[in-house]
């Protein structure tokens, strides 16, 4: 294999490697999604939309590569107020649709505003990070970072839009990680999730079993979520425990800032907290996709009927797949979402182990290609935008693939290129775009 | 380079490791699900999109020897739910519409829907509607998706209790059973199978081999399209050595008698093969596969008790018969010397009656007035041994060995098993023998066998109903029944002739005159058997010949508490010869099924 200098060399404008790849998996979902709704007619809304967005999606990924890509780091403060304007525009003016407010209906299509919002709030978190010039590496630079992202995340929670919270969150922490922080902070960042996800889960899993709160200590941590007593109870005993480990280090001559200790508290009490405002803000049918995750046979016709109807696609397909159209799993209804969030499932049942390792191959060159892209930009923004992009492809993939092998709970998000879904066509396209000026500008930036 | 892009670099490359291993997991568990779990899956997917509406093969028919279709099958409906994810709203509009219908509670039918729309797979709703409600049925089936309405067969009995303990009937499976046939292919959990008589015994034969409709559903369980439709295979017919005629004409005896209860036997005593086997109270089949949509029986509780082969009686007067050959075989006794009738018979320590007054009579008339006097005085001559002894020719006390469950063996009496029992016996108690009376006990089939002995000169069958199963696939015959000489009584032929005498010498003149029928030899006995219970019972035994022939029925009549033999019994014994010399049906007589048909297209045409 060729390093990723020799890749980076030669002086062409354009990565042909990435834009083969990322047409050959818009035709391949194409495809798919005819095959999904069993439709090749245009009379099909699906097949129509999607025959629609292709264009759209086209003409913005020549407009991200045309522009060039410094535009965003200049303009980054006018990004921001783009954000919040068509979050807070969606909050007044958007349509309610299957229980949260994020489409705007238009004469002749609609569109969701934070799937463009995600590209956006990546190259606007690159340009913030990279106008911290020196100091981006310093704590402060996650923590201002944290408070420019809070109202957007804020208003998408009040959508609320679950799925693009996971998706942006995680591409935010590998673009933090590839500006080369500290991994401690990031160590801190995925103990504050991993501190509110525990809670959270073990919350709703309570609540989902109620006989559990027969046990005192199960009746204890279940009042942790509402009674305030045991909230500060807890609290007192969280900040103890990071005396008592800052005083034991120093007692076996280990001298570490007491900041760290500090910070560690924190982050636990923040954990907490931010497990809190999930477990209240999360509606039934969420829990029931923990659930799902937690026992997926528990209940093969509630919540886990949806994973395991595209493990039997995926698994009955085999090798060669049974063909194009020909997939009685999809065909007659049985994967649910499945132009769409399950589309991956299509793929398994109609073109076998041969079609998923074909879409997985493809978005691994995509991968690869970006990570190329990053190493061989011109300037730091450029390098800054790459890893976040490479950051979303690459939490998407793993979401989607994990969510069907069964590795990640069910979390309603889409495949980028494969999925039906216009206005995440169009911003993926247009991401993909934007890694192409990258490219594209290398030598002269 | 600077250190910046060193540490950018580093972080890429981890970046791009971590990709790789994601990747590589996700492909190795892709294999796992669609390489080595492929099979698994791949039934999953096949049992999500395949429902299978079963239809019960009709059952083989059972046709008497006279070609008459005594269990047949009826055209049922049966309604199934296919299934699939439906919301609760739905189900519960549907169980609103159906129920009333299918005469089930809405709650019964939800449930159900539930359960099918939870599993996935095909819930049999209802099953033996009638073709009336099924014009409405038909009528929701396409305003409701998953709902299917398929014709099946049902068991139908056309002549209701017609030797219905010979037939038996059907019922559901209880769990024993089911496992036990689970392994066997063809059962369902709602087959209904064989619960007695020959529906038990020929279960295999009879029922036949479902077909099945498999339909693609999709996941509401619509159909989409016919994948296969396997066309069922009907079970083998059954026939029977019975004869309509006289199977009718015992059950109508026994139903019109004085209490009707009782048994009727008749024996083809050149063969052994059963002609009539009836037996009351019977019951209707028909009640355990009834049509749900109709008025249900009120009770589906039935006497499977089967008098002609397990209710034991003293066969009183018929028993004089053994009496008379013990006697005629001993050489002791002439014929022609008169004894004469008091009504009272002096024993010594005790005094016996006659049930008349009958003077003097000769051997003739002491059997035609069954003149218990007479044979007190015959008995005490030849002592109780040699009775004893003829009954063991004739087998008494030993069940027929016809091939149906619950047969009783009667009872055997006389002073060697008096002497095995070790107590004593009187001469108290060979006068009893003598007249029937006492520890004796038989069953009516035995009776009939023993009458069917006589008929032909002691040739002691074993009964059987059951002639051949013919293959409605093949077409191959499979020969059930023959005859079987289970023992030869070894009498004199001048005891025989002189029985024979005797017993028509009955008919003509004497006690068993009920059962004379015009052109016909007829010959009979009656018998009352004393009980101290209640009113006696009424026997009669004969058997009959056309004139210069061999006998061709010997039947054995008994009716309980009928008072009287002759009265009761003779009868129905004279209706059963009468229906077997006249049997409209047998002049058809078609020896197969091919015949039969041809002659009732013979018939269309003329």
């Amino acid at each position: 294999m060729p390093s990723l200098k020799q890749l980076a060399a030669g002086r062409s404008r354009m990565d042909f490697i990435l834009l083969g790849a990322m047409l050959a998996l818009v035709i391949l979902g194409a495809l798919c999604i005819m095959s999904a709704v069993n439709s090749i007619s245009w009379t099909n809304p699906v097949v129509r939309t999607h025959f629609v967005a292709l264009p759209i999606g086209l003409l913005a990924f020549f407009i991200g590569k045309s522009f060039n890509y410094q535009i965003y780091d200049e303009q980054w403060k006018a990004l921001y107020v783009f954000i919040l304007l068509l979050l807070v525009g969606v909050l007044l003016f958007g349509s309610y649709q299957r229980g949260s407010r994020s489409w705007f209906v238009l004469p002749f299509f609609s569109m969701q505003p934070s799937e463009i919002c995600r590209v956006a709030t990546i190259l606007m978190s690159a340009a913030f990070l990279d106008r911290r010039g020196r100091r981006i590496r310093d704590v402060t630079s996650v923590f201002y970072l944290c408070i420019l992202l809070l109202p957007i995340f804020g208003l998408i929670m009040l959508q609320p839009d679950f799925s693009s919270v996971v998706v942006t969150l995680p591409s935010i922490i590998i673009l933090l990680y590839c500006t080369g922080i500290n991994v401690f902070y990031l160590w801190l960042i995925a103990l504050l999730a991993g501190v509110a996800g525990f809670f959270t889960v073990s919350w709703t899993y309570i609540y989902l079993h109620p006989e559990l709160l027969e046990y005192p200590l199960v009746r204890i941590f279940n009042e942790l979520a509402h009674n305030g007593w045991y909230i500060a109870g807890f609290a007192a005993i969280i900040i103890l425990l990071g005396y008592l480990a800052w005083w034991l280090f120093r007692q076996f001559r280990i001298y570490l800032p007491s900041f760290y200790f500090v910070l560690a508290t924190l982050v636990v009490l923040a954990g907490l907290f931010g497990g809190m405002f999930v477990d209240h803000q999360m509606k039934p049918h969420q829990r029931k996709r923990v659930e799902a995750f937690l026992a997926p046979r528990s209940d093969p016709q509630g919540a886990g009927y949806n994973i395991l109807q595209a493990q039997i696609a995926m698994g009955a397909g085999g090798i060669m797949g049974k063909g194009l159209f020909s997939g009685t799993q999809s065909r007659l209804g049985f994967v649910p979402e499945r132009h769409t969030d399950f589309i991956l499932a299509v793929v398994g049942e109609e073109l076998g182990l041969w079609g998923t390792l074909c879409v997985l191959g493809l978005y691994f060159i995509i991968l690869w290609r970006i990570i190329a892209v990053a190493y061989a930009s011109g300037d730091r923004y450029g390098y800054l935008v790459c890893a976040g992009i490479f950051g979303m492809f690459f939490t998407y993939m793993l979401i989607n693939y994990g969510m069907l092998i069964g590795i990640v709970p069910v979390a309603g998000i889409p495949l980028p290129f494969i999925s039906y879904g216009g206005s995440n066509l169009v911003a993926s396209l247009w991401a993909l775009g934007v890694v192409q000026s990258v490219y594209g500008r290398r030598l002269r930036a | 380079m600077s250190v910046t892009k060193v540490l950018f670099n580093m972080r890429l490359k981890t970046m791009m490791v971590l990709a790789a291993i994601a990747g590589v997991v996700i492909a190795l568990r892709l294999i796992d699900i669609q390489i080595l779990r492929h099979n698994a899956y791949l039934q999953m997917a096949e049992r999500n999109r395949t429902q299978v509406l079963y239809q019960t093969a009709p059952r083989g028919r059972v046709f008497t020897s006279d070609g008459i279709e005594v269990a047949s099958n009826a055209p049922a409906f049966s309604l199934y739910y296919l299934g699939g994810k439906q919301d609760s709203a739905y189900l519960t509009r549907l169980a609103t519409d159906f129920a009333p219908s299918l005469r089930v509670s809405q709650e019964e039918l939800e449930h159900a829907l539930q359960v099918g729309a939870a599993s996935g797979k095909t819930v049999l709703l209802a099953e033996n509607l009638s073709t009336k409600s099924t014009v409405a049925l038909q009528e929701l089936q396409y305003y409701y998706p998953g709902i299917y309405l398929i014709e099946e067969t049902k068991r139908h009995y056309p002549y209701g209790i017609f030797a219905s303990h010979l037939l038996g009937y059907l019922g559901n499976m209880d769990e024993r059973e089911w496992r036990k046939r689970n392994n066997k292919l063809g059962y369902r959990l709602t087959s209904k199978i064989g619960k007695n008589g020959i529906e038990k015994k020929y279960e295999q034969e009879l029922k036949g081999k479902d077909g099945g409709v498999f339909l693609e559903v999709d996941y509401r369980g619509r159909v989409k399209s016919i994948i296969e439709d396997k066309k069922w295979a009907a079970g083998s017919d059954v026939y029977l050595t019975l004869d309509f005629a006289v199977q009718q004409a015992a059950e109508e005896g026994l139903k019109n008698s004085l209490t009707g209860r009782g048994a009727a036997v008749a024996i083809d005593p050149r063969t052994g093969a059963v002609l009539a086997l009836a037996s009351a109270p019977a019951y209707d089949p028909n009640i355990f596969v009834p049509y749900i949509d109709e008025e249900q029986p009120a009770s589906k509780k039935i006497s499977e008790y089967n008098l002609a082969l397990q209710g034991i009686y003293p066969p009183a007067s018929t028993f004089k018969v053994i009496t008379a050959a013990a006697a005629l075989e001993s050489g002791l006794i002439d014929p022609a010397r008169k004894v004469t009738c008091t009504g009272k018979y002096n024993s010594g320590p005790r005094i016996f009656k006659c049930w008349g007054t009958h003077g003097p009579v000769d051997f003739l008339e002491g059997m035609s007035h069954s003149c218990d006097v007479y044979f007190y005085s015959v008995a005490s001559q030849i002592g109780a041994a040699a009775i004893e002894r003829v009954q063991r020719m004739f087998m008494f006390g030993r069940p027929t060995g016809i091939d149906l469950p619950g047969e009783k063996a009667g009872n055997l009496y006389g002073p060697t098993r008096r002497a095995r029992n070790k107590t004593y016996w009187f001469i108290g108690d060979t006068l009893n023998l003598s007249i029937g009376q006492g520890e004796l006990l038989v069953t009516p089939i035995k009776l009939a066998q023993f009458a069917a002995a006589l008929a032909s000169r002691g040739n002691i069958y074993r009964p059987y109903y059951v002639e051949k199963i013919v293959s409605n696939q093949t077409g191959s015959v499979r020969q059930i029944g023959h005859t079987e000489i289970l023992q030869h009584a070894d009498l004199k032929p001048e005891t025989y002739d002189m029985l024979f005498k005797a017993l028509k010498y009955t008919v003509d003149n004497g006690t068993a005159r009920r059962a004379k029928l015009k052109g016909f030899d007829v010959y009979g006995k009656t018998g009352t058997a004393q009980n101290p219970h209640g009113e006696d019972h009424g026997w009669f035994m004969a058997f009959a010949a056309r004139p210069g022939e061999e006998p061709a029925i010997a039947v054995a009549v008994f009716v309980e508490f009928g008072q009287s033999g002759s009265a009761a019994a003779g009868p129905i014994a004279h209706d059963m010869l009468k229906a077997y010399f006249d049997n409209p049906h047998r002049v058809l007589a078609p020896k197969t099924q091919d015949d039969y048909n041809e002659l009732l297209a013979g018939e269309e045409n003329a």
